[in-house]
């Protein structure tokens, strides 16, 4: 219970900064930001497999959903589907492989790169944008952005690994 | 049971997963934006075309439903022809009924049979006009087709006449070939004859016969029938059998004709007959 609130807690913690101070760190014209929740959605993933991570993916885009006050549901989704897609990387022989290493980032990659797909297909419909133009201006650059924040907790996890 | 809940234990994270995405679809589709009304669309047209696909394959619930719909369509149906038959009839019988009313010298009022009884040795027909209609004992009742009877009784709004089929009636007739007269009345076991005729007149088969200038309750020339039948029923007389113009039973409406006979002709007859006793 006490490991679930602790997810519940890093995933809270992430979507605060998100819709707080990523913000200030877009890039490109169309104000690119990185996606820090995705990478909490992905270390849950494969912490406990596809259930809480869908679940996860579920709540937390809800939130987010409603935090954005414009397309309820919309997040939800591409979060659930892609919480599932990280649940498919829940193994307890290769957990710390996976967290501690390059192929962290590739599965938040992986992740991503569903989410952003689902997210900006469904956000770009009824305009002019073709999937060829939401995939370069959009579903890419966040994904990469986002991949570079990946780095970050395993930095952390590495250092952690070698302090023990 | 057991190998089912097992296999749909394998499937929960499936299960779950498909649930959280169908309740975001849900939510999704709570917005009212131009992306969702787009994708509405496309989901409107996917649906179109799948359902499309499976349309070929009978849905037995559906067809029962279908089935029943159109039984009761059918009974309606019947129905409504069954009326409009039956209004054409009607219009057809009322249309040679007008004719003949323009054609009559006679002013006539125009009744609808609600009663009759064709099984008895007398049989009467009930007619839905009376007193009120200026009906009165003694008029005749006849069809675009021929005569019918006479009035016998009468009331407010209803009368009752006695018809062709009824032995009480008896209506002085003729040959309107020949001129040859006879008195035609029913034999009340299924025939009309015409009696009184002699041997040696001269009446064929196929001859119409209609009312005489004889008679004191119809004025002459109503068709009554034609012959059917002739040949000597003794040495005196023929056996002529009489088929009616009218068929009492399927007649529906009838006219009563305002014709009585003049009273200064029935009081004459009556003095007469009276000296003669």
């Amino acid at each position: 219970m006490m490991e679930y609130l602790k997810y519940a807690g890093i995933l809270l913690g992430l979507i605060i900064i998100q819709k707080t101070a990523v913000s200030f760190i877009d890039v490109t014209e169309f104000r690119i930001t990185p996606d820090l929740v995705i990478i909490g959605l992905v270390y849950v993933g494969i912490k406990k497999g596809k259930i809480t991570g869908s679940a996860a993916g579920f709540a937390a885009g809800l939130i987010l959903d409603i935090f954005s006050f414009s397309f309820i549901g919309l997040m939800a989704l591409s979060k659930t589907i892609a919480g599932f897609a990280s649940g498919f990387f829940n193994n307890e022989q290769k957990e710390e492989r996976y967290l501690n290493s390059y192929i962290f980032i590739i599965i938040v990659s992986i992740c991503s790169i569903i989410n952003n797909t689902v997210y900006y297909v469904f956000y770009f419909q009824g305009t002019n944008l073709v999937f060829l133009d939401i995939l370069i201006r959009y579903v890419l650059p966040t994904t990469v952005y986002t991949a570079l924040f990946s780095v970050i907790p395993v930095i952390f996890a590495r250092r952690r690994r070698f302090a023990r | 049971m057991k190998i089912l809940l097992s296999y749909l234990g394998n499937l929960k994270e499936y299960i779950i997963f498909s649930a959280l995405i169908v309740i975001s679809l849900l939510l999704i589709f709570q917005n009212d934006n131009v992306q969702i009304r787009f994708v509405r669309v496309i989901a409107v047209n996917v649906i179109g075309t799948i359902q499309d696909g499976f349309s070929i394959i009978p849905n037995i619930f559906e067809l029962e439903r279908e089935n029943k719909s159109l039984r009761e369509t059918n009974i309606d149906l019947s129905k409504e022809l069954s009326m409009l038959k039956e209004a054409k009839l009607e219009n057809l019988r009322l249309n040679q009924m007008l004719e003949f009313k323009q054609r009559t010298n006679y002013r006539v009022a125009t009744g609808k049979i609600i009663g009759k009884t064709l099984i008895q040795t007398r049989n009467n027909i009930t007619i839905n006009i009376g007193e009120n209609d200026s009906v009165k004992i003694g008029m005749p009742v006849i069809t675009d087709r021929g005569l019918v009877g006479k009035i016998v009784a009468t009331s407010g709004n209803y009368s009752i006449a006695q018809i062709l089929l009824n032995k009480d009636l008896k209506v002085s007739a003729k040959d309107q070939r020949s001129r040859v007269d006879g008195i035609i009345a029913w034999d009340g076991e299924g025939k009309i004859r015409m009696k009184n005729v002699s041997k040696s007149a001269d009446v064929k088969v196929g001859d119409l016969l209609i009312t005489s200038e004889y008679s004191n309750s119809f004025p002459a020339g109503i068709p009554i029938g034609f012959v059917t039948t002739d040949n000597t029923l003794d040495n005196l007389f023929k056996n002529i059998e009489v088929e009616c113009f009218v068929n009492f039973q399927t007649v529906e409406e009838v006219f009563v004709l305002k014709f009585l006979s003049e009273d200064e002709r029935k009081d004459l007859e009556k003095k007469y007959n009276e000296k003669s006793k």
